[in-house]
């Protein structure tokens, strides 16, 4: 044991983290305090000049508006893509399919594929279904959970799949062997193993329904848009510091929502592995 | 046992089914859209495919995306090695509240980044005043609006992803074997060489191919910093669709970018796959 040397030549790797540190707090740290300067744009000091929550009085209706699109259409998403994921994860570890591999890198295909162009093929698919049936879902939350969705199963596939391998199959047997009934056994024995793979998945789908910008942009409509794709035009065309304060409440919401996470699911399956 | 793992199997149709209808329509749709000059008038055609091909601009274009791509995936591998290995090797009660703060990073939208980065980057941004105050610089450097701002942007997207990523990998190799190596004599950097990047390696290459998918595919970033002046394919696709309202091109566009990822990734699959063999 030799823990100062050991300090002295971790030095290098110290540093390099600390720049990283920096590099990726900094901009968010950046946006929190320029949210609290009145009356300037666009600036931001350490402290505050002008310390004030004046632009949190200020975001106007259509932002808060947004807020709730994204909310609902991230929540709505990340529900189905959790169930939908869960049962092919039970499907895929538990049924012994001929071609698992094949299924499973079949599954993961949304990733594979660049989300500019899944945004621009949901855009184009919609068009020709409003022209061949009538339903338009272009502009609407239904067109934005769909394509989100469709994004966001593979993230539970992926949870869910890690928990059952490390699930005992013996347990369930027993269960039965037990007396206990298929409802019972999937209640009591299965569920309680899947719950932080479930909880784990749910969250991942949630955070990149809510963030995403490259899909929603397409689908959204100037009416019926998600809070990410505002940031996105308001930082393209006309910038308005209202945007700092909210941008600042959705970095607390997203804090909140990563502490929940690990705590109902833990670190290791809220952080990403090569495997995934 | 053979009856149950049956009755699993019935799981699989619902995500099966689900997955199917929203990949292969939509893909299809625009694939077709590719093969046509305009909306469904004249018939099949690879015209558009040879108009992106010998045109100058989207050639070009490609060619921005996979060089800033390589550079950011570079640049991110360089800061993340090191700080996921540190993450690693160090046990302190400090480490989960810097992996919660990765993971603070790596959740908050890449929009709210970018916006940050705006504010900091600027003419008159922090980076730049600290830079002159320190004397490492006369003039205030231009990092927004061109290729170094798009590529600060990939960083920042892909970063927290990596480290993590890293850090599950370098958790797996054992501690014991380093100092096993240290103890027979080792120095330091052959230790680093010998022992744990070859154990790293697999996990080097697969975290540093989906940074560059990433970085292939960034759309916010890439618009945003590049200020309409950086046309990766990501930005000239949108501009395709909302300015030009030139479907046709988008689709082949999109068929390219998404053809010369997936061909990077089968090359470097086949190049590693090679080396394994060769070892």
């Amino acid at each position: 044991m030799k823990p100062l040397g050991q300090t002295f030549r971790q030095a290098p790797f110290w540093f390099a983290a600390l720049v990283v540190y920096a590099f990726l707090l900094g901009p968010i740290l950046a946006v929190i305090l320029a949210s609290f300067e009145a009356g300037q744009a666009y600036h931001f000091a350490f402290p505050p000049k002008n310390f004030s929550f004046e632009w949190y009085g200020k975001i106007p209706h259509r932002y808060l508006h947004a807020l709730g699109v994204s909310v609902l259409v991230a929540g709505v998403s990340a529900v189905i893509a959790t169930l939908l994921g869960a049962a092919a994860a039970l499907a895929l570890v538990r049924g012994r399919l001929p071609a698992t591999e094949l299924l499973q890198s079949y599954f993961r295909l949304p990733l594979q594929i660049p989300f500019v162009v899944t945004g621009v093929v949901f855009l184009q698919f919609y068009n020709h279904l409003a022209i061949a049936t009538g339903i338009d879902v272009l502009g609407t939350v239904a067109g934005l959970i769909v394509a989100h969705v469709f994004v966001t199963i593979p993230y539970s596939i992926g949870t869910v799949g890690s928990v059952l391998i490390r699930a005992n199959p013996r347990l369930e047997e027993a269960a039965r062997t037990l007396g206990a009934s298929e409802a019972a056994v999937f209640r009591r024995v299965l569920l309680p193993t899947l719950r932080p793979g479930l909880f784990a998945g749910f969250f991942y789908a949630f955070i990149v329904s809510f963030g995403d910008v490259p899909i929603s942009i397409f689908i959204a409509s100037a009416k019926m848009t998600t809070l990410p794709v505002e940031i996105f035009s308001t930082l393209q065309f006309d910038f308005d510091p209202a945007i700092l304060a909210l941008s600042t409440i959705v970095v607390a919401f997203s804090a909140l929502l990563i502490l929940g996470a690990q705590k109902f699911a833990g670190f290791d399956l809220v952080l990403p592995s090569a495997k995934q | 046992m053979e009856a149950h793992s049956l009755s699993w199997r019935r799981f699989l149709w619902a995500p099966l089914l689900v997955t199917i209808l929203l990949l292969v329509p939509p893909q299809a749709v625009f694939f077709w859209m590719s093969l046509h000059r305009q909306t469904g008038t004249d018939g099949l055609t690879l015209d558009n495919y040879a108009r992106v091909l010998t045109d100058g601009f989207y050639l070009g274009s490609l060619w921005t995306t996979v060089w800033l791509s390589l550079v950011a995936t570079l640049l991110a591998l360089l800061a993340g090695f090191p700080t996921a290995y540190i993450l690693a090797r160090t046990r302190s009660a400090w480490i989960s509240a810097l992996i919660v703060l990765l993971l603070v990073s790596s959740f908050v939208t890449i929009v709210i980044k970018v916006l940050g980065l705006s504010l900091v980057l600027g003419r008159q941004g922090v980076v730049n005043e600290l830079l002159l105050a320190l004397a490492l610089i006369d003039q205030p450097l231009i990092l927004l609006n061109n290729n170094i701002g798009v590529v600060i942007g990939l960083v920042q997207y892909t970063l927290p992803f990596l480290v993590m990523l890293l850090f599950s990998v370098i958790q797996t190799i054992p501690g014991s074997l380093e100092e096993a190596a240290e103890l027979h004599g080792a120095t330091r950097l052959s230790m680093f060489r010998r022992v744990v990047l070859p154990l790293a390696m697999p996990g080097l290459i697969a975290g540093s191919l989906i940074v560059f998918n990433l970085n292939m595919g960034a759309f916010t970033s890439a618009v945003l910093l590049g200020g309409g002046r950086v046309l990766t394919l990501p930005v000239v696709i949108q501009r395709k669709i909302l300015l030009d309202v030139d479907y046709p091109i988008a689709a082949t566009l999109a068929t390219l970018l998404v053809g010369v990822v997936f061909l990077i990734n089968v090359a470097s699959a086949l190049l590693v796959r090679r080396r394994a063999a060769g070892a």
